[in-house]
């Protein structure tokens, strides 16, 4: 049987475990979201999140490990992959406490790993024969970066937001709407009714760098129907969608001349996106790069990706000590 | 029977075993909040101390609150998990308890108020009557030094005052005639042991918060407006 790996993810309001063999393939994935406790209050609620993680690790871990086919007192695994950051510090410590003592229990080591870098090794749970290298545009609710990937576990940060992620503007657009949250599904689904030109939203980030910023064009949107309160909801969420893509596309582009690769990915919850999805598949297509789009299961967080990322890191790093702390603002440019 | 505890409701971190043969061992392994980090290794240390493996383990005991939050999170998790892989049985008790427990088996007798501190000027308190056993008078409650004060000297019985909420909020404590203070911040790991070995074991065992989140409070209270 091939070297199984357990991945663990609680990083935000989704509670998440795996079994991943080394090759990539999923054996079994779970996750539990708490996202309807929080949608009274626009945006998780850490105490809320960290609360039903800990109502939910433990039935997570075991229906993860029996879907695998794997006995839950002794499951046979090389070792334990958890996020212990970026992420909310009292949802990853649920997670890193819990790997923890399945680590101890079953005698196999374990793993902190960067939740980022999950996101990026989703790419190749889905596609075994991905070409390298690949530049991936990973945009959430909490993270957007242009990332380029010479192989799995190595890459540099190209241009990340100096303000809002992608995910967070949307949240936000859609809470001065009065639309529901998550913002993202909201904003789009509205969007496809709407005509983008309807509401005049500047161009942001025109330097010649990968950086990127969405908070401007919140400012942009609450300004402009200010003063044109009559415009339909349709046509300014179809307006905000287009100029969000627009930039990203933009820096996209900028990236794909700048440095050839084989490949261009699609990662983190802002993927399941229509408008981004069908501008990044044009953009390759352009380019003549292959493109990897995440199905809708693998663009939100899951612990496939974890697991992943962790069989590489527990290969390349060795296993993680005792200690290990939980690290909130762990960025992806400090991955090593 | 052979138990683990684990105890991570205050800023200490404690751990503690009981073989079947009797040998106990208990540590404070750390008192700065870094539960995450010390709880762990510590667990191992002290099962290679006495000569168990983790699969010889027949019992996890754990506190189950009231106190830290992120505390309790991660030391039940910790249980969760544990007695998950290994197939044993789960047990949770109280800090309060651990706290009478812990003043009992110092010799302490009479009515005593375990006090955890609560944050905010609060304390989560209850009251037990320490005789040849401990028996819980009260339920666990969320209270301040002042109320409970106030509370006791209106009975006009000798009271006993432990724990870190009686540390925290000392001198407000320390006033009444009738009242002494029993020193005492971490809940006792060897009450722990006890009470959680003469206890059934339970499916699932969850944090005791007895305060509900900030974001639910404030938002119930801003309906009610
Ligand atoms: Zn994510």
């Amino acid at each position: 049987m091939m070297g199984l790996v357990l991945g663990i993810e609680t990083s935000c309001d989704e509670t998440a475990a795996s079994v991943v063999d080394e090759e990539f393939h999923v054996l079994s994935s779970v996750i539990e979201s708490s996202i309807d406790q929080h949608r009274a209050f626009g945006g998780v609620v850490p105490e809320l999140a960290g609360r039903a993680h800990v109502a939910t690790i433990g039935p997570v871990v075991r229906r993860a490990l029996s879907d695998a086919g794997l006995d839950p007192h002794d499951p046979k695994i090389l070792g334990i992959a958890v996020t212990s950051g970026p992420g909310l510090i009292g949802s990853l410590l649920v997670g890193l406490s819990a790997a923890k003592a399945y680590a101890l229990a079953w005698g196999v080591p374990f793993v902190g790993v960067n939740h980022l870098e999950g996101h990026l090794f989703a790419p190749l749970l889905e596609s075994s024969d991905l070409e390298w290298p690949l530049t991936t545009l990973l945009v959430s609710g909490g993270h957007s970066l242009i990332v380029l990937q010479s192989g799995p576990g190595e890459h540099v940060v190209l241009g990340e937001t100096i303000d809002d992620a992608a995910g967070e503007a949307y949240d936000k657009v859609a809470r001065w709407l009065g639309l529901g949250y998550p913002g993202g599904p909201e904003i789009d689904h509205l969007a496809q009714t709407g005509t983008a030109g309807s509401l005049k939203l500047p161009r942001s980030m025109t330097g010649d760098d990968y950086d990127l910023s969405f908070s401007g064009l919140k400012t942009a949107v609450v300004r402009a129907t200010e003063k044109q309160r009559d415009l339909p909801v349709a046509d300014v969420a179809a307006s905000f969608q287009a100029a969000v893509a627009e930039q990203l596309l933009r820096k996209l582009r900028r990236a794909l001349e700048h440095h050839p690769v084989k490949g261009l990915a699609l990662a983190g919850g802002v993927a399941a996106n229509s408008a981004l999805r069908s501008g990044v598949t044009e953009l390759a297509q352009e380019f003549g790069v292959e493109v990897h789009l995440p199905t809708m299961a693998m663009c939100t967080d899951n612990a496939a990706m974890i697991a992943a990322a962790g069989t590489y890191r527990l290969r390349h790093d060795g296993p993680s000590t005792w200690d290990l702390s939980a690290s909130p603002n762990w960025q992806l440019a400090d991955v090593s | 029977m052979n138990v683990l505890a684990i105890e991570t409701a205050t800023p200490a971190c404690a751990v503690g075993v009981r073989t079947a043969a009797g040998v106990e061992v208990t540590r404070v392994v750390d008192d700065g909040r870094r539960h995450t980090e010390a709880l762990t290794g510590a667990m191992k240390d002290l099962l290679e101390e006495v000569g168990l493996t983790p699969r010889e383990i027949e019992r996890v005991v754990v506190d189950r609150g009231p106190g830290l939050f992120t505390g309790l999170r991660v030391g039940i998790a910790t249980a969760i998990a544990l007695s998950q892989a290994l197939g044993c049985e789960l047990v949770g008790v109280t800090s309060l308890e651990m706290l009478a427990g812990g003043a009992f088996s110092s010799g302490v007798r009479g009515t005593l108020v375990a006090c955890v501190d609560g944050r905010r000027r609060e304390v989560f308190a209850q009251s037990f009557l320490l005789d040849s056993d401990v028996v819980a008078l009260d339920e666990a409650r969320v209270s301040t030094a002042r109320e409970i004060v106030a509370d006791w000297e209106g009975k006009g019985a000798p009271v006993t005052f432990t724990g870190d909420g009686v540390e925290r909020y000392r001198s407000e404590f320390v006033a009444p005639s009738f009242a002494t203070i029993f020193d005492q911040v971490v809940p006792s790991v060897h009450a722990g042991l006890v009470l959680g070995a003469s206890r059934s074991p339970e499916d699932v065992v969850s944090p005791l918060y007895l305060r509900e989140a900030d974001a639910v409070a404030n938002f119930t209270t801003r309906g009610r407006q």
